[in-house]
């Protein structure tokens, strides 16, 4: 197929071109392949990669969508490609920030040091919501707060940055590995002679990381998924999931916690739970101590969990981590815990709760991403330069009303990669997450679930927001 | 097993059964809109509405009784009973609900059985009455029987025999005893009201349980309605009839592991003992079969209930711990 009006621009990064117009050299077997391949033999791939998606049955769920209550999630088949050495400097990287991120929670939760020491102020972590009065005190099984991260990494021409650490119930793993399978079955020949990196035992590393974590004493621990239900959007990857490690796949009123233990309802009686991988947020995981509303909770099961009698996997309260504000201090974290330089970058943030902050951010907020501290998934966030100025306005009047609410980011240049895109290759923007576990030991396996802005000219790569996936190689060297 | 895997895994089971049954009574209704004659179209229709207990949609049962009616009004009846979302015994219904059932005990299934059951309701997920009726309504029919006689075989060959192997045959074979007693009972209530019931009215019968030769063979080319309600009742050697479904039951249930109630499990075994003797024993007195196989739907419910309140939602105060 003919690349020639492939469009590069100087200020993005090609993944796949650099800038003089050539393939980089981890590229070339896909860019070969690209032109050898006809159009018509690319838009087969395309729909037998697509097709392998629905009869597999792969779906999500949008928010506040009436109609069609499944959707599944677009899926570009062209892989996105890293080379060895890219990946072990990622990997470095990431192990580093999820050892600090840790040691600040052991930290927050105890004796404070690093506000004591004057390094994060006391209110970004008081004044965070998801910082959990009730986990003061706790120590974690191994000083394991994040057993399972999602970290968001984006790529401008300066490298890697690291957009957002996602501590509570990361989803997307199960994409990551449907993506390889499907692509690896279309494109069989590139992929055996690209020499690309194993992810298939994902599983089998959750596992291991679950079991480390199992409360002392306890030889063949159970485990259990613990799902909000079929009608939570992630709910593919947690029956996936609960499949691969061969665990049971629970909702909150199929378990009950008696004089501090947990057990889950079976067909022959009552069974002990040792360790459950939850993918329920903390407000609805017990009703006692969280949200007294809460209809999915385990009422009981803090209790269960603070006497050491199960293992929950995240443990509550990771939220004042992952907090758009606290993630500003998570480069002085690796330096505060580990005397160490941080391997891979923060995005450059302007917390708006500082006057300095909030005065930089009024006044260049055509050229800002505004993102509300509470919000996610793309959701209540200001695009300066693709807003008009009513809307600029209007969004500056929240931001002086709650200052503390609000955090500024320059508008990455995020990195484009080649994808089909009706019939022709043409560049989008790309992140990726790959997915740290935190056992033990840390392990990482080399893969990631890259998502991709298939609207032109969009950076916004969130599923919910028209967003689609596409399988990462990551190649032996 | 968790209990609500294996209740998903039960149900999973009565939905494909129900849509299977009524998928092949709806294939040898279509058949006869070709050749038979009116008042056998309308036997047809009568048994299909009374074994599911259903109204026919307002007037067009009546209406069928004139040959010109009889193909535009099977029209009707035919897409409620197919395609109708909100009728819950509609082939629609029963596949889009097998198939939400599945989708909840996905783990406990091997991928090719999800992959086959979600074909399935893709394929159907996508046609209306006017696609099947255009070329060959029994087609349509005809497939949709094969597709979930694959699903068996694929669950035959790839699942796990683990507890949810046992729960899926369970809900199978109670809802096998339940649409037989009940299709029975329909058989014998459209014939006492139908005028000149032909003998097709019966072959069809023995054609729905893949019996027709079977009969030839046991009795003779002379369709008999009791010699015809016998077979279906008795022959263990008929896959579908009552005495078969019933020792599938009876042996699905004493293999399934120790539940949470020794008591209540003895409760199920003993019911089922009932339900074997109005089949094997009562039957052969030849008292009134309507009855009897209304008594035996009535035990069928009991024993889902048990079935219900012993694996599934059992009172945990008292359950013990394994």
């Amino acid at each position: 197929m003919d690349l020639d009006n492939y469009e590069l621009d100087a200020d993005v990064y090609d993944e796949m071109f650099q800038a003089n117009g050539s393939p980089r050299a981890h590229y070339q077997g896909v860019h070969r392949a690209l032109t050898d391949t006809s159009a018509a033999d690319l838009a087969d791939i395309q729909d037998q990669v697509t097709g392998s998606f629905s009869s597999e049955g792969i779906s999500f769920k949008v928010y506040g969508d009436e109609e069609g209550d499944e959707r599944i999630i677009p899926v570009d088949c062209l892989p996105r490609v890293l080379s060895g050495g890219e990946w072990r400097e990622l990997e470095a990287g990431l192990t580093q920030r999820l050892m600090a991120l840790n040691l600040f929670l052991a930290d927050v939760y105890g004796a404070a040091r690093i506000v004591e020491d004057g390094v994060i102020p006391v209110d970004v972590v008081r004044g965070c919501p998801q910082y959990r009065i009730e986990m003061r005190g706790f120590q974690a099984p191994h000083g394991v707060w994040v057993a399972i991260c999602g970290t968001d990494l984006v790529r401008t021409n300066e490298g890697f940055k690291v957009l957002e650490d996602n501590l509570r119930v990361p989803s997307g793993v199960a994409y990551m590995l449907a993506n390889r399978k499907a692509v690896k079955a279309s494109f069989r020949r590139l992929y055996r002679s690209s020499r690309v990196q194993d992810i298939e035992h994902y599983g089998r590393v959750l596992l291991t990381t679950l079991q480390e974590l199992a409360p002392e004493g306890t030889s063949d621990p159970a485990i259990a998924v613990l799902t909000p239900g079929v009608y939570n959007s992630a709910f593919y990857e947690h029956m996936f999931l609960a499949r691969e490690i061969g665990a049971e796949l629970v909702e909150g009123r199929d378990l009950l916690v008696d004089d501090g233990v947990v057990y889950m309802r079976t067909t022959a009686g009552l069974r002990r739970v040792d360790v459950v991988y939850r993918r329920v947020d903390d407000d609805f995981l017990d009703p006692v101590v969280f949200r007294e509303d809460s209809l999915l909770g385990i009422p009981g099961i803090m209790h269960a969990y603070k006497q050491g009698n199960v293992t929950l996997a995240n443990a509550p309260g990771t939220g004042v981590a992952d907090d758009k504000s606290v993630y500003a201090y998570v480069p002085d974290m690796i330096r505060y815990y580990l005397a160490e330089k941080p391997i891979i970058a923060n995005v450059e943030t302007y917390l708006c709760r500082n006057p300095d902050g909030l005065e930089y951010t009024l006044d260049n907020l055509q050229n800002l991403v505004v993102k509300r501290v509470g919000e996610s998934g793309g959701y209540g966030m200001l695009i300066g330069p693709h807003a008009s100025p009513a809307e600029r306005a209007a969004y500056a009047e929240q931001v002086r009303a709650n200052p503390a609410d609000f955090i500024s980011q320059p508008v990455l240049a995020l990195s484009r990669a080649p994808c089909l895109i009706d019939g022709r290759i043409e560049p989008r923007h790309v992140d990726l997450r790959p997915f740290v576990l935190s056992g033990l030991e840390t392990r990482i396996v080399p893969g990631a679930f890259c998502r991709v802005a298939l609207r032109r000219g969009s950076l916004v790569v969130n599923s919910s927001q028209g967003g689609g996936g596409k399988d990462l190689w990551v190649l032996e060297n | 097993m968790l209990s609500r895997s294996a209740e998903g895994l039960y149900w999973l089971g009565r939905y494909l059964e129900r849509a299977q049954h009524l998928s092949r009574l709806l294939r040898i209704q279509t058949e006869a809109l070709v050749d038979r004659p009116v008042t056998e179209i309308h036997f047809g229709w009568l048994r299909l509405y009374g074994c599911l207990n259903r109204q026919p949609p307002v007037g067009s049962l009546e209406l069928l009784a004139q040959d010109d009616y009889s193909l535009a009004d099977s029209y009707t009846l035919a897409d409620d009973l197919t395609f109708e979302p909100t009728n819950p015994d509609s082939v629609w219904s029963g596949v889009a609900a097998a198939r939400e059932n599945a989708r909840h005990v996905r783990h406990c299934l091997s991928a090719e059985m999800w992959t086959c059951l979600n074909r399935s309701y893709l394929r159907i997920q996508g046609l209306t009455i006017q696609d099947i009726w255009a070329s060959s309504p029994e087609r349509f029919y005809a497939e949709t029987v094969a597709e979930i006689d694959t699903f068996a075989g694929v669950t035959a060959a790839t699942m796990y025999r683990d507890e949810g192997w046992r729960f899926l045959n369970l809900g199978r074979s109670i809802e096998r005893v339940q649409l037989s007693s009940a299709l029975l009972d329909a058989q014998i209530a459209a014939a006492n009201v139908t005028q000149d019931v032909s003998e097709a009215a019966w072959t069809s019968l023995l054609r729905l349980y893949h019996a027709l030769e079977a009969y030839d063979r046991t009795f003779s080319l002379q369709v008999e309605p009791r010699q015809v309600l016998d077979l279906l009742a008795t022959d263990a050697r008929l896959p579908d009839s009552l005495s078969r479904s019933l020792d599938m039951l009876s042996a699905e249930l004493a293999a399934t592991a120790p539940s949470p109630s020794q008591q209540a499990a003895g409760a199920a075994q003993r019911l089922i003992g009932r339900m074997s003797a109005l089949v094997n024993f009562a039957w052969l007195d030849r008292d009134d079969p309507r009855s009897l196989l209304q008594r035996l739907n009535a035990h069928g419910r009991e024993l889902h209930d048990l079935v219900t309140e012993t694996y599934f939602q059992y009172p945990v105060h008292d359950a013990p711990v394994r």
